[in-house]
């Protein structure tokens, strides 16, 4: 250590380990090099979040994704997702070498195309192109955690068991393709085409009876009509949700705003109601 | 004759040549547009080598004491020129007048200079979120007035030889003392300059009004009436000179940010191989039924700029996930930006106020740095997404002391969700 300082100490410039000059091990034997033989994975279980949001999950203040949902909040980070639903499963379902013409030839990279889901209410699709396939499955899984959404499930017939179907009948629709889900009795199974099956798998809906129109053969208006039928469940008014809804303060709302204006469709407001 | 329709569809002008080409069904590969030249260059940017900063805990109190050039974040600042400290006007947030309160210092030599011997960057802001988002205006705001900041960053270099430490690198054995004694900081933030003094007990020393009535409402009433009593026997200050390297005075601000020692790391280091076999068997839509169809699907759920940008961002971070600095200082290094908005164009970074040349980019700030400051999570609470620090590009050497450069902060934009 003191030959390198003081010997090199002119060209080098500065004393000790600055910045700036493809930065030295160090004296202190960090040992952050060492640790790259044992193998990466450690570092992935380590997660510093960088968002607000991320920070206040990491703490445990924020207990269950339907938290996040009620506020309507980004989720920016998919270690959240991770978090807070750890049974999450994702499949890759496609991956499409796409070429883009160069002078030196063509360049090919990589489309790779993942659905995930925990098989209870929960879905996210996600698409990335990269130069490895394993990168681009990598982007992909983690776009698709973060655009999760809900599905609400329901019943045929008898309220026995857990929920299976959809709550009722809904439609959904993009482009030119409407998709029509209605609800199955037990032992129906997914009646789909092939790819809105394995998203209503992932779902976890177990039966469903489907019904579609328009141009199928866009497979991408025909998924995006499936998910947006999914989100509708959600959104459908039933005699259960009749009941007048206690609002809760949201993770960041500042508390001199909503005290400022009286607000008439108060989304995030405490109020006491007499039941 | 379809497959040519819809090549010509998607106005690519070397359709026409692979037209041409005789293609079977199971052959046919999509001809791609050119939206997705951002990404490739992106992919060649990476040849720069990034020094990543990582935090750790000091390793006993008198390691980090400016005698030994630390690179620190957090407590107080180790001023690698102890005397001709930052002016009051400068020391402030413009905004709301408080003193600011230091973020982080990062030890940057340039070896080529002999004037960059010892060089230093301190990076202070005010801890209030309203004025870094009333800051966030005043950023935009161009020369030749100087707009109020929130932000500040402070450069100072100096010479191999000079008065302050002696020519020989420091030994870390507890021992190094600095060549003279610093000047008197506040008592309260232990930052700044303390050129103000308690009138009753003249020795506890404040560099703002603000910190003196901080300090006297928390402890001080009770203290100065014993200073002052103690100090007419015996002529000794126990406040304000931190100068020597065993007198470590503990200041009375309980909420400065918890301190660390920055280490530094080339960003290479982390690089893995990435290499999985290409064979993916099980996928749902043939091979076969690519075209159009797959493409408005990838369309659909590819994600917006916006969302790509973070993406790519959050894969840079993935390989050294605890980072919270990021240096570069080649000619043609890019900050890693998280979002697509509130990026400066090269028009709004201002020249150097000395020598009017260009200023270039230095480093970044993460937001990991929050986490490890432990700061709160309220809604009003401090956040943004980066910190990116253009300093001089020749490093320029008017005269001793500090010398402002340009930070420009990027603030999360607020969704709907978020009032």
């Amino acid at each position: 250590m003191a030959e390198r300082g003081g010997e090199r100490g002119g060209e080098r410039g500065g004393f000790g380990r600055g910045f700036g000059r493809g930065g030295g091990r160090g004296d202190r034997g960090r040992g952050r090099g060492g640790r790259r033989g044992g193998g990466r994975r450690e570092e992935e279980e380590k997660w510093v979040p960088v968002t607000k949001l991320g920070r206040l999950v990491k703490e445990g203040k924020i207990k269950s994704l339907e938290h996040i949902y009620l506020h309507s909040l980004p989720v920016k980070e998919h270690q959240i997702m991770e978090t807070l639903l750890p049974q999450l499963k994702d499949e890759v379902m496609k991956i499409m070498p796409v070429q883009k013409q160069t002078r030196a030839g063509q360049r090919t990279r990589f489309k790779a195309f993942v659905v995930v889901g925990d098989g209870n209410g929960h879905v996210g699709l996600g698409v990335k192109c990269s130069k490895e396939v394993a990168t681009a499955i990598r982007g992909s899984i983690i776009l698709a955690k973060l655009s999760v959404i809900p599905v609400r499930r329901g019943y045929w017939g008898n309220k026995i068991g857990k929920p299976h179907t959809v709550p009722c009948k809904v439609t959904g629709k993009c482009g030119s393709v409407t998709v029509r889900m209605v609800p199955a009795p037990r032992g129906a199974g997914i009646v789909a085409a092939r790819v809105p099956k394995k998203v209503l798998q992932f779902a976890g809906i177990e039966d469903v009876f489907t019904s579609s129109r328009g141009s199928t053969k866009t497979l991408g208006n025909f998924v995006k009509a499936t998910f947006d039928c999914l989100l509708k469940t959600y959104g459908f008014l039933t005699p259960d949700f009749w009941r007048e809804t206690r609002f809760t303060k949201s993770p960041f709302q500042e508390y001199t705003d909503l005290l400022a204006k009286p607000t008439t469709k108060a989304i995030i407001f405490e109020e006491d109601k007499l039941e | 004759m379809p497959e040519i329709m819809e090549l010509e569809a998607e106005g690519d002008s070397l359709d026409n040549f692979s037209s041409l080409q005789i293609k079977g069904e199971e052959e046919y590969q999509e001809q791609e547009s050119d939206d997705d030249d951002d990404d490739e260059d992106e992919d060649e940017e990476e040849q720069e080598t990034v020094t990543l900063g990582f935090v750790e805990k000091p390793k006993d109190r008198h390691s980090l004491l400016r005698q030994l050039f630390p690179s620190k974040a957090g407590g107080v600042p180790a001023w690698l020129d102890p005397i001709d400290l930052p002016s009051e006007k400068s020391r402030v947030c413009s905004i709301c007048g408080d003193p600011l309160q230091f973020v982080i210092q990062v030890y940057a030599p340039i070896a080529e200079k002999e004037s960059t011997f010892h060089r230093t960057l301190f990076v202070f802001m005010c801890p209030s979120m309203a004025c870094l988002l009333q800051d966030q205006h005043e950023q935009w705001k161009r020369a030749p007035n100087k707009p109020p900041r929130s932000v500040k960053v402070f450069r100072c270099q100096l010479n191999h030889s000079n008065p302050f430490y002696p020519s020989e690198p420091p030994r870390h054995d507890g021992t190094d003392k600095p060549s003279t004694v610093g000047a008197a900081l506040c008592s309260w933030c232990g930052t700044w300059k303390g050129d103000k003094v308690c009138s009753s007990c003249k020795s506890a020393r404040y560099c703002s009004e603000k910190h003196q009535m901080l300090h006297w409402r928390l402890g001080h009433k009770v203290d100065c009436q014993q200073i002052s009593i103690s100090s007419q026997s015996s002529n000794s200050s126990t406040y304000g000179s931190r100068t020597t390297s065993k007198e470590i005075d503990k200041v009375a601000n309980k909420s400065l940010w918890p301190e660390y020692e920055i280490i530094n790391e080339d960003e290479d280091s982390f690089n893995t191989e990435t290499s999985e076999g290409n064979n993916y068997s099980n996928s749902v839509v043939s091979k076969g039924q690519l075209d159009e169809t797959m493409k408005s699907l990838l369309d659909n759920f590819e994600g917006n700029d916006d969302q790509k940008c973070w993406a790519s961002f959050q894969e840079r971070i993935a390989k050294a996930p605890e980072q919270v600095l990021r240096y570069c200082r080649d000619t043609n290094a890019k900050p890693l930006w998280p979002m697509t908005s509130g990026r400066p164009s090269k028009a709004d970074i201002p020249k150097c106020n000395y020598c009017n040349g260009p200023r270039h980019f230095e480093f970044q700030i993460l937001p990991q740095l929050l986490y490890y400051f432990g700061v709160k999570n309220d809604p009003d609470s401090l956040d943004w997404a980066t910190i990116v620090i253009y300093s001089c590009a020749a490093s320029c050497e008017v005269k001793m002391g500090y010398k402002e450069e340009f930070a420009w902060v990027q603030l999360y934009s607020p969704s709907a969700g978020i009032p």
